[in-house]
Parts: structure tokens; sequence; C-alpha cells
């Protein structure tokens, strides 16, 4: 059993809710979500999330637009669907339940 | 001092360092090879190369002129290799490893995309070596496979030929014809019976282009200027190859009709063996009136005698319809268990028949040579 191991695994299915719920506030652009995963320090590397984005995309839960940046290129700026939205919906109940179930563990 | 190229690295322009670009060029690429199962790994891709373009851009606003090779090493610790890239890893990667490993061509294509799942696909191929050559890499190629060393090899041969095996220089004409060359990394990189990763392929990658651009592999790389004499043989020996391929594409042509006489002549023994099986000794006879009309003496032994011979002809014929139906409708390939059973079958059939056909043929030698 290999801790690091445990602990990504945990990271996994994390990783998507909280991508989902920053997309939930407001659409942003990938660099945008690097900045704030990191501070949150979920991701270690950035390649991760373009991998996931592109998945979630494929799914019908994000969809995204070209906006013109005045620095640069135009970016993709991702945004929940409505289809994202519900998903996200039964995400945080599933959460809420594993917290739940944590707390009772631990206090019990 | 360093040459610089010019880029167009997602829609933005950039002058980088000759020994940068390549690192980048082979971090992108590895990254291609990485994400080539999913589902939109162009895409992906592109985001990524838009990110380093950013990342890029803010650099040279602070005053820089050229991307250099930090620049790379940095951008590319930020967004991490690909296999670090799977290690955060997603739950879909899971799935799509299965899906991938249930096509993967030898294993190549699920080894390839999960560092996690490392095919240690270390059997060795037999490939003809197009980077260190003479003539045309067979000698190369089998020392990779042998894991001896080519000069070596290449002496011995040549001692040996030299002492008059003339032999040889057929062998080696056949061997450069049937023997596929090494084109595509994961070829060379089974060739020499190292396994096919991600890194081993982008080191391979890396290896060929440091090759090139330092002029280590000397006047044997391929697309190197070759002497004029290893021209001519080149040239000879696409001319033989050539010949040989056209005279076996002829003697297939004529062989077809043989060909088509034995597949008419098998059916009809299959069906004669049907018949005797079911009709018994009475068949046979009618079968075939110009044998003598005898029945065999001992019953058990022509009982066998006709089990052995539908077994012998018929375990080979349901093989070949087998065989050509499972291409045609794509059917899973025959489970080694069944084909084993069936080739023992075959083989104590085959020796069952032997023995009765000894057996009958010394008693009715008419009937010996006409059921079989």
């Amino acid at each position: 059993m290999d801790v690091n191991n445990v602990k990504s695994q945990m990271r996994k299915g994390m990783l998507e809710y909280c991508i989902m719920l920053l997309l939930h506030k407001e659409p942003a652009y990938a660099s945008d979500i690097i900045q704030k995963l990191k501070e949150a320090r979920l991701i270690v590397v950035e390649g991760t999330l373009y991998p996931l984005l592109t998945r979630l995309k494929n799914d019908d839960l994000l969809s995204y637009e070209w906006i013109e940046s005045t620095q640069g290129p135009p970016r993709k700026y991702y945004r929940l669907t409505e289809k994202g939205k519900s998903f996200l919906g039964e995400l945080e109940i599933s959460w809420k339940e594993l917290n739940e179930t944590v707390n009772h563990i631990s206090n019990s | 001092m360093k040459k610089t190229l010019t880029v167009n690295l997602g829609g933005t322009v950039f002058n980088i360092d000759d020994d940068a670009y390549r690192l980048l060029d082979n971090y992108l690429s590895n990254l291609k090879m990485h994400f080539r199962k999913e589902a939109g790994a162009d895409e992906i891709v592109d985001d990524i190369e838009r990110r380093i373009s950013e990342l890029f851009a803010e650099k040279l606003s602070a005053g820089l002129q050229v991307i250099t090779i930090a620049d790379v090493e940095e951008v590319i610790a930020r967004m991490g290799k690909p296999e670090d890239m799977e290690a955060e890893g997603e739950e879909a990667g899971a799935g799509s490893t299965n899906a991938g490993g249930t096509n993967a061509g030898g294993g190549y294509g699920a080894g390839a995309w999960s560092s996690n799942t490392v095919y240690n696909t270390t059997r060795r191929r037999l490939y003809r070596n197009p980077d260190d050559k003479m003539l045309g890499g067979v000698i190369s190629g089998m020392a990779a496979y042998l894991g001896w060393d080519v000069t070596l090899l290449r002496l011995l041969l040549l001692v040996i030929l030299i002492c008059g095996v003339g032999t040889l220089i057929p062998v080696y004409i056949v061997c450069w014809l049937v023997i596929p060359e090494a084109r595509t990394a994961a070829e060379k990189l089974s060739m020499r019976g190292e396994a096919v990763t991600v890194e081993n392929i982008g080191k391979t990658v890396t290896d060929g282009f440091e090759k090139v651009a330092n002029g280590v592999n000397d006047y044997m790389k391929s697309d190197r200027p070759r002497t004029f004499l290893q021209k001519l043989g080149d040239a000879l020996v696409m001319i033989v190859g050539w010949f040989l391929k056209i005279c076996l594409v002829v003697f297939a042509i004529i062989c077809s009709p043989i060909l088509f006489v034995f597949g008419i002549v098998f059916v009809a023994l299959l069906f004669a063996a049907v018949m005797v099986a079911v009709g018994g000794g009475a068949a046979l006879i009618s079968l075939f009136p110009m044998a003598d009309v005898v029945l065999p003496v001992s019953p058990l032994s022509a009982i066998v005698m006709y089990i052995a011979g539908i077994l012998l002809v018929g375990i080979p014929l349901v093989s070949l319809v087998w065989g050509i139906f499972s291409q045609i409708f794509k059917w899973q390939p025959m489970n080694s268990g069944l084909k084993w059973t069936l080739v023992i079958l075959w083989i104590v059939s085959a020796a069952c028949f032997g023995i009765c056909f000894a057996v009958q043929g010394a008693t009715f030698p008419e009937l010996g040579i006409f059921s079989f």
C-alpha cells in the first residue's frame, strides 16, 4: 500500500468535481483554472488539466467558446452545460454523503 | 553562438534556439504519442501547445529575445511529463487503457499509452536495420536480434563466404526480400528487444535526431550519401528483388490450375471418405468400379481406417475453411488449446490411418491404392 498511490486515488474524482465547481461560478479559460487549482494545491503539473477538460467537453458536461484576448491570440473559455450542471448537482450530493461518512466514522 | 529557428506555436511566432526547438518538438511528439488513444488527442496537445505559447509570451514580455533550452526545460517541468499527467490521473484512464488493450497490435498500443501498465514487450523481432547497413541491413538486423556485435557477425559471414560457401549469397538475398525493414521507432525498439514504451520511443526519436545532427552515425546512415559501389549494390538488389517477385507471381499463376486441381481432388477425397463412412465398403466399390470387388477382412480395422481417414482429410479442410472465414468475418482466432488438440488428433489419425493402410494395403493392394 503506497501512500502516494492512495492519495492520488483520492484526488482522482475530486479533480473533476473541483473543475466543475470552479466553472459553475463563472466561465474561465484554462490558465485561470490552472491558477486556481494550483492555489488550492490540487494539481502539481499543469498538463493534467488538459486531457480532463477535453474529456469533460467530449461528454457534453462542458462547452467552450473562443473569446478575443487583449494580450495574444484568442482564448478558449469553458463553461458548464445544462447537463454539466445536473451532473455537478449529483456530485455535490455524493460529496456531502462522503463527508458525513468520514465525519461519522472519525467521530464515533 | 547558436542557430535559431522561427516557429509558430499556438498561433504566436517565436524565435527559438536549435537545441531548445528539438527538445520541445520531442516533448510535443511524446505527448501526441501518449494521448493518441484518447478521443480528442489533437485537441489536448493543441491546448497544451497554446499554454506553452502563453508561458513563452510571458517570458518574452519580460525582455527576452529568444527561447532557450532552459526556458523549454522550465516549461516542461511546469507542464509535466506525459507519465506525470497520467499519474495524477483520472478514472477515464483505466477504461481507455482497457479499450486500447484489446486491439493493441502486439501490446504496443496499450504499453505506450499508460505508464502504469507498461508492457514489457522484450520479445525480439527480426527486422532489417536501415540505420546501420552495408547492403540491405540484414546482418545488422540479425546482430540486433541475436544481441551480437555487427562487425563481428559481418566478418564471420565474410570469412564463411570466402571459404567457399556461395549459398550464402542467395540466402542473403532471400532474407533481404523476406525480412521487413524496421521503419518506425517501435519496430526499431522491438528489433533490439527493448520494451516499447513512451520513454523508449522518445529516446529513439531523440537518438535519431542526435545522430543526424551530430553526424555520429557516419556514412552508413541511410540518408547519408552512399558510395558508388553501395549504390550499385542497392540498384542490383532492387532489380533482383523485382525479378524474383515477378517470378513468384508468374509461378503462382502457373501453379494456380494445379492448386485448383488439388482442391478438387481434395474435396473429392473428402466426399469419398464421407461416402465410405456412411455407406461402408459398398459405396467405395461403387465409387471405384475399376477396383476389384473386395471387402476388408477385418471390419474393425476398416472402421478405424474410415474414421481416421475422415479426420485426416477433414481437420485440415475445416481448419482451412475456418481460417478463410475468420479472415473474412473477423472472427476471434481459434484458441491455442483447441488448435493443439486438433493437431494431436490429426497426428493420431494419420498414424492410425497409416497402420490400417499398411494392413489393408497388404491384403488388397488395389483397394489400398484407390481408396486413398
